[in-house]
């Protein structure tokens, strides 16, 4: 796949407002998240943020009673528009959770099963193939490449996380969602994330969830900062950490509050 | 702005500045002694600014560990960055205005062998010029005053016409009296050195003005006109 270089934003929000049944949870969010690069969303507990991030493929249609209002826009495409199959959108819009929740099947099988129920193979050397692409991707591949009949759950915590990765690449997505992929995980296991993160970045939209200010830092080119469910700020992330323009961030980002 | 959540990290922030502020105190000092050296013909003073420029040295030294603490331990973002950084910054042109006031202290000593000339009166004249913008700079830091900031930066060209002035003056000494050669070569190189200790005072505006700010002072060069001159 080609580096694709666009400037028109990959994920356009537009007032976007998510009430669990009678509380308000986001307020007004307007942002655009360009794609091949990552963006980062930072904030305290409860700010909001993984709400957010969880709109962006419907996860939140899962909650009876979560309510979300305004626009979001994949392409230019209005995602909760009614025509939109959510499983459909979640193949393109992948997600990558917190702890590695690898099915409990064979390291093959987590990857294809995507593929599979997709139809994206029409024979099992194709299959074979989109199971190899996406475990190099994930750079998983030369770790298990000679036990693929294995069960993922018997991976140490980091691969797993690389292999959930895979099989969310398999389905060929254009935006992931990652919340708090790596805190999970030790240093050098989110070292190895990050790293993959890094190669990612050039074929899709990335968008994280991150409890740790120094990952976004080292991984995103533009930082969101979220606080008591509204967008306070968002940017650069060189900018975001060494001259943020609202106090609030300034005072979050050096430990001030949170 | 509000404390820290780890107060410690206060404490040490505060005591960068601190430390820095002390040492603008020393080198602020070591000039206008030095200066005092040169027109007083006071060898012990002259030999006395020799030695307390190590006191400053010692004081870099110190502070330079305390940065790399601090950015090991805990990682400062955003305006406490800018503060360590500009710390760290502050206190190396400190160091360099220090090192110049113990060679203008050295040429002192020399001085004294020959006959005193009135020229060092012009020379003393521009030390206080470049003392008082030194001292500018040092309040803009501990009390975080752009506009002063911006100010002492405008004054390096008043510093430029003094040494520029200075150095005809010497150089009409030297050819209607080739004996004055030995003196007026260092009075240069002294007017020299104050010319340094002025562009050092303007690195410094430029860093008090990014740590309040967090933008360059040559980027915001246009827009320095908003802030009015104190002339």
């Amino acid at each position: 796949m080609q580096a694709k270089a666009s400037s028109a934003p990959k994920v356009r929000a537009r007032n976007v407002n998510v009430f669990y049944g009678s509380k308000q949870a986001l307020f007004d969010v307007n942002l655009d998240i360009p794609d091949c690069s990552v963006t980062s969303f930072i904030g305290p507990s409860g700010c909001g943020k993984s709400t957010f991030l969880r709109c962006i493929n419907r996860m939140n249609d899962t909650i009876d009673i979560c309510r979300v209002e305004g626009d979001i826009h994949l392409d230019g495409l209005d995602i909760y528009a009614r025509d939109v199959d959510p499983v459909i959108l979640r193949a393109s819009v992948g997600m990558v959770f917190q702890k590695p929740n690898p099915f409990p099947k064979s390291i093959y099988d987590n990857v294809a099963y995507g593929p599979r129920i997709h139809g994206l193979a029409s024979n099992t050397d194709e299959l074979d193939g989109i199971v190899e692409t996406s475990l190099k991707r994930a750079g998983l591949w030369d770790e298990v490449a000679d036990r693929l009949d294995e069960p993922g759950t018997g991976l140490s915590g980091g691969q797993q996380q690389r292999l959930v990765i895979a099989r969310a690449i398999a389905v060929r997505p254009e935006v992931i969602l990652m919340d708090e992929p790596c805190s999970a995980l030790d240093p050098i296991a989110t070292a190895k994330i990050e790293e993959l993160i890094d190669d990612l970045r050039a074929h899709y939209c990335i968008i994280m969830v991150t409890h740790s200010m120094a990952q976004a830092a080292r991984v995103s080119q533009n930082t969101a900062f979220f606080h008591l469910g509204k967008l306070v700020e968002a940017g650069p992330t060189e900018q975001i950490f060494t001259n943020p323009n609202d106090t609030r961030t300034q005072d979050y980002i050096t430990g001030r509050f949170g | 702005m509000t404390e820290h959540i780890v107060k410690s990290f206060d404490d040490e922030l505060d005591e960068l500045t601190a430390e820095v502020a002390r040492m603008g105190g020393l080198a602020e000092q070591l000039l206008s002694d030095a200066l005092d050296a040169v027109v007083s013909r006071d060898g012990d003073l002259a030999k006395a600014i020799i030695k307390r420029d190590k006191e400053i040295d010692e004081l870099q030294l110190e502070l330079e560990r305390r940065v790399i603490l601090l950015l090991a331990l805990r990682q400062p973002m955003a305006a406490d960055l800018r503060r360590t950084f500009s710390a760290l910054k502050i206190s190396g042109d400190l160091e360099r205005i220090g090192d110049l006031a113990k060679n203008m202290a050295k040429r002192a000593l020399i001085l004294n062998e020959s006959k005193p000339m009135s020229l060092t009166r012009s020379v003393h004249r521009m030390g206080h010029v470049v003392g008082n913008m030194l001292k500018d700079v040092l309040d803009a830091y501990t009390t975080a005053d752009v506009d002063l900031a911006v100010d002492v930066w405008h004054r390096d060209e008043e510093i430029d016409a003094h040494y520029n002035s200075l150095f005809r003056e010497l150089l009409t000494y030297m050819m209607e009296d080739s004996k004055t050669i030995t003196t007026c070569t260092h009075l240069l190189f002294m007017a020299k050195n104050l010319e340094r200790i002025g562009d050092h005072s303007t690195n410094i505006a430029e860093n008090v003005h990014y740590l309040v700010t967090g933008e360059e002072l040559s980027e915001a060069r246009k827009s320095a006109t908003k802030y009015k001159k104190k002339k």
